[in-house]
């Protein structure tokens, strides 16, 4: 099974309670991959709210995910 | 009317002040210099003045003009007298009208200043003794004396150098937003010596701000912030032209004043002011440096449209809406995590300018402060972006949904049949509880998942704090086929009592 490194950052973070983590999944693509966490971590925000970066580079919710890829999900963010 | 006059008769000082009224001057001050019975501890019974009259009208007539455009005042005058003048009497008069307060006390006080430096005038004193002297004109102290501010220790880099100097004095930025970001961005802009900055923000210091935005006082709470930032960096650096608009971008104003930028910094909170920011600098040519901050994390983007760069809409080109997020007042944030934001902006801001190495732009820079570290991400230009979803998009902000937002009563909304759903999280109902009963408890985060089961024939009214999550999701519940759900407008706090 693929080993991936994600990362999570703002609301993602809170609601994963941590900043980053490794993951052994099936999961194919991010949005697999984010359907997946979303149940086990909770998140509310649906992915279209979302933006996904694969080896630093935004990427699309279908690409193909391999062993060792380094996955950043990141939610709009507007404080100031 | 000349700006700048000499006269032998008595001041009236509310006869000068007439023809400076301005429909839009918010702000009018006058100064008054007297004749004192005492100088340099013996008693004065009297003055004299004398001046050379023609170069003094034209060094005074310069005076008030300067002081005008640094300050952006709309109107201005200063009279001296000359000949023989008693104990009381008034020796100089100055009047000027600006949109506020601030821009009036700056210019008021920046006539007076150079006057006394730069105009030929000279006092001649009667002492009680019978003696008489002439004293030098006026002696300029060193309060007094041009402001000065020394740049030495950055023009030392070799990137900047003399020439760099020049290029910031002349360079003009547009900060939108005066909070956390727009704090740490215009003290060092302000520190740098960038010539023109104009601050626009509608918003009045609140004292929740106050922790992480320094420009501001706890005496300054409820005084408008670009007004306040304004003065406060005025103080610090009184050489610079420093504007302050008390109003909120938006597409009638954003296309004016970008034209007038050179670079534009978004400071604002909340998305579709960023947008907005986005769009009219794509329009517009201008670069513009846009960063969020979130809890103890920021984003950083640069947006180079003059290159051809990527821009806000690249990556997100649905614009995201207010309220599904978390902003500051919501989430909560630590000080720090806005300032070292905003520094970086401000980085960025003087890296354009100077044309320094190094520029952000295509990438988006992702900062953790509890994991004390960054993450670049290649964020390229969207072939399908630009002329094509920054005209769309925007209208689709601007024109969202118009009946969106309902304003009456929530009593009266209750027994007009709508049903209440208060969105808020427990603590906040907790705190401050809806003034009715039967409504509907369900926080956004459950309404978002799908917690609201929306009966045909029914009506829906969404309440939050300030109608801004409410807006979100009724656009959301609308977006989903539910037609009969509504947000209440400025939500509780726009309750009367």
């Amino acid at each position: 099974m693929p080993t991936l490194r994600l990362h999570y950052y703002a609301l993602l973070r809170e609601q994963a309670g941590r900043s980053s983590e490794s993951v052994d999944t099936t999961a194919a693509t991010p949005a697999e991959l984010y359907t997946e966490l979303a149940a086990r971590h909770g998140f509310r925000l649906p992915a279209s709210q979302l933006k996904v970066a694969v080896n630093a580079a935004f990427s699309d919710w279908d690409r193909t995910l391999a062993d060792g890829d380094e996955v950043v999900f990141i939610p709009p963010v507007a404080g100031g | 009317m000349s700006d700048f006059e000499f006269t032998q008769a008595p001041i009236e000082a509310a006869a000068l002040a007439l023809p400076l009224a301005r429909d839009a001057a918010g702000g009018f001050t006058s100064f008054e210099g007297r004749v004192r019975n005492h100088h340099d501890g013996r008693p004065v019974t009297g003055l004299e003045y004398e001046a050379f009259e023609a170069l003094g009208i034209a060094e005074g007539e310069r005076i008030v003009a300067e002081a005008l455009r640094r300050h952006g005042a709309l109107a201005g005058r200063c009279v001296h007298r000359l000949g023989r003048l008693g104990i009381g009497e008034i020796a100089v008069w100055i009047g000027v009208a600006a949109p506020h307060r601030a821009e009036a006390f700056a210019a008021c006080r920046e006539i007076i200043d150079e006057v006394k430096h730069r105009v030929p005038i000279w006092k001649k004193e009667h002492y009680a003794q019978g003696a008489s002297g002439w004293v030098n004109c006026e002696h300029p102290g060193p309060a007094l004396s041009a402001p000065s501010f020394d740049y030495s220790r950055q023009r030392a880099l070799p990137e900047v150098g003399a020439e760099g100097q020049v290029r910031l004095g002349s360079a003009r930025v547009l900060v939108v937003g005066a909070g956390g970001l727009g704090c740490a961005v215009l003290t060092s802009l302000a520190g740098a010596g960038v010539g023109e900055i104009t601050i626009v923000d509608h918003d009045t210091v609140q004292p929740s701000n106050l922790h992480r935005q320094p420009l501001y006082t706890a005496s300054d709470a409820g005084r408008p912030k670009a007004e306040a930032a304004a003065a406060r960096l005025l103080d610090y650096n009184p050489t610079l032209s420093i504007r302050a608009i008390t109003e909120r971008l938006e597409e009638r104003n954003a296309t004016a004043l970008l034209a007038e930028a050179d670079v534009v910094v978004d400071c604002t909170d909340n998305f579709a002011s960023k947008f907005l920011v986005n769009d009219a600098a794509v329009r517009a040519g201008v670069p513009a440096v846009l960063a969020s901050v979130y809890q103890y994390e920021g984003q950083l983007q640069v947006v180079r449209p003059e290159r051809g760069g990527s821009c806000l809409r690249c990556q997100w080109p649905e614009a995201t809406r207010d309220g599904l997020v978390g902003n500051c007042e919501q989430a909560g944030v630590l000080g720090p995590v806005p300032a070292i934001l905003g520094q970086l902006q401000a980085m960025e801001v003087l890296k354009i300018i100077l044309g320094l190495p190094g520029q952000l732009q295509d990438e988006l820079l992702l900062v953790d402060l509890l994991a004390c570290g960054q993450r670049r991400l290649a964020a390229p230009r969207n072939p399908g972006c630009r002329d094509g979803c920054v005209r769309i998009e925007s209208a689709a902000v601007q024109f969202a949904p118009d009946d969106l937002d309902v304003e009456l009563p929530l009593t009266a909304a209750a027994a007009a049949g709508y049903r209440v759903v208060d969105i808020r999280e427990p603590m906040e109902c907790r705190l401050e509880p809806l003034p009715l009963s039967g409504q509907q408890s369900l926080p956004l985060a459950r309404l978002l998942e799908g917690g609201l089961r929306v009966e045909p024939g029914r009506r829906y009214l969404l309440v939050c704090a300030h109608g801004v999550r409410s807006r979100a999701a009724a656009e959301f519940l609308r977006a989903r086929g539910h037609a009969n759900v509504w947000s209440l407008r400025g939500g509780l706090a726009a309750q009367d009592g």
